[in-house]
């Protein structure tokens, strides 16, 4: 193998302003969470609506956004949003809202099965005592499948933490951006990217392995 | 047996697509009746219950509860408005109990009563531990539906249904889904609550309950009542061959 002299005192040095960006990191992806989940709600009742214009949006929105690719959307958001309504979008704002939107396409379909996996006897239970459909959805169906749908969800945030590098590209200043400025100066590439990816793995391997462990509970009930 | 039923099934028919599975069935439940419906699966007998319990639209004929139309082909505006005064009057217990796994068994039982009832939630806590301790339940107060055996949740099934004051229970083959040894206490709970003057509805295989709880049995096949009888008469000496071949099923 080459010669090559490590230098990891480069990145020790500047080990505050990577961790900034990793702070950035986990802000974006805990808000992008919580909006993904109220948009796919919003999405999954379009897709079940008995109203069918309404069925038709929920169903085009979702199809549009799993069928092109994350990173067109960020840059769709960025630069194409800001023509489109003459407003300044900071790169921020457009990453928040793409991934959001990205994330609730595919949330929605979690929702879905989980209210679709709600026994329909429970619903008519609730019916015959009385309660509405609106009483039905949100005290009998809606709890039962975000129990359901928690350890999917919690499986979102992890994709949401390794989806949010995708900011380095409009500049949010999360830590894969920060990497890429580091490296940029201290011309050490390789100890940069491979702590960064380091942290990322740190941070997502022990979030995985305890989704599966729930989940393994969850069914064991 | 005078008065006007407290609900009627009125020359109730329903297909489902091409296939025929109620053929004009007219049904009348007076006060204090308990009506046993028995028959061949697939004869239809959960579908009338259905059409009864409001989850089937019929697609001929109409269910009257106490001279009101309630159900109707076509859903009139007047018939939904009736069927809404109405609709916690009828309850209904199911074969697989459909308790909600969320709650716990007290949650099951105030959760209509103080949503649709308004009732303030001391007040429905008392009534449902009540019918908990009428069930032989209390000590479940707190626990969740999975924790309890299929019989114990069938009793807290009854006791949800209950705690409407409905004016007539459904029971749709109550007990089908239960081991043999659990039967008993859920035909029990039944038993006493024909004594008490309940007003009954029950679909069911157990012939022995139909027998000697039941005023009246009607034997449905293929989607039409072919007989009915009161009480034991229609086991003493059933008419018509169809009856006469389906109870023998039961005399091995």
């Amino acid at each position: 193998m080459f010669k090559y002299q490590f230098r990891w005192d480069t990145v020790w040095g500047s080990f505050d302003f990577l961790m900034s960006g990793l702070q950035m990191t986990l802000v974006i992806s805990a808000i992008t969470l919580v909006l993904a989940m109220v948009l796919g709600l919003v999405i999954a009742l379009m897709d079940m609506s008995r109203f069918a214009p309404l069925r038709w949006i929920g169903v085009s929105i979702g199809e549009v956004i799993r069928n092109t690719p994350i990173l067109v959307q960020l840059l769709w958001v960025y630069y194409v949003l800001p023509i489109v309504f003459s407003v300044r979008i900071e790169s921020l704002t457009a990453l928040v809202i793409g991934l959001s939107l990205y994330q609730a396409a595919f949330i929605s379909e979690v929702y879905r099965s989980g209210i679709q996996g709600v026994p329909k006897g429970h619903r008519e239970a609730a019916q015959v005592l009385g309660l509405t459909p609106t009483q039905s959805f949100f005290r009998i169906v809606l709890p039962q499948a975000v129990r359901m749908t928690l350890p999917p969800l919690a499986s979102n945030f992890v994709q949401l933490i390794k989806f949010s590098s995708l900011g380095a590209v409009i500049s949010v200043s999360e830590i894969t951006r920060r990497g890429m400025e580091l490296s940029a100066t201290n011309f050490r590439p390789l100890e940069t990217f491979t702590f960064i990816a380091v942290v990322y793995f740190l941070i997502c391997w022990p979030l995985a392995m305890g989704i599966r462990w729930w989940e393994r509970r969850l069914q064991a009930r | 047996m005078a008065g006007t039923p407290i609900i009627v099934a009125d020359a109730v028919s329903k297909k489902f697509g091409d296939h025929q599975v109620l053929t004009r069935v007219t049904l009348p439940v007076m006060e204090r009746d308990v009506v046993c419906v028995v028959g061949p699966s697939g004869s239809g007998k959960t579908t009338l219950l259905r059409c009864l319990a409001l989850l089937e639209t019929p697609s001929e004929g109409r269910v009257v509860m106490q001279g009101t139309a309630i159900s109707t082909p076509g859903q009139e505006k007047p018939v939904k408005a009736a069927a809404r005064a109405v609709r916690s009057d009828i309850g209904m217990v199911f074969q697989h109990f459909n308790l909600w796994p969320h709650m716990t068994v007290l949650e099951n039982l105030i959760e209509a009563p103080i949503r649709v009832k308004k009732l303030p939630k001391d007040q429905a806590v008392a009534i449902a531990e009540r019918l908990l301790a009428k069930v032989d339940l209390s000590e479940k107060r707190d626990a969740y539906p999975a924790r309890l055996s299929g019989g114990q949740q069938q009793r807290v099934a009854i006791a949800r249904a209950l705690a409407m004051s409905p004016k007539v229970l459904l029971f749709d083959e109550a007990t089908s889904a239960l081991d043999p040894e659990l039967r008993r206490e859920v035909l029990l709970v039944m038993r006493q609550l024909a004594q008490e003057g309940m007003t009954m509805l029950v679909v069911t295989h157990e012939m022995n309950f139909a027998r000697h709880v039941g005023t009246r049995t009607a034997f449905m096949d293929r989607g039409e009542i072919v007989e009915e009888a009161p009480g034991a008469a229609f086991f003493d000496a059933p008419k018509t061959e169809r009856a006469q071949r389906f109870l023998q099923q039961f005399e091995e």
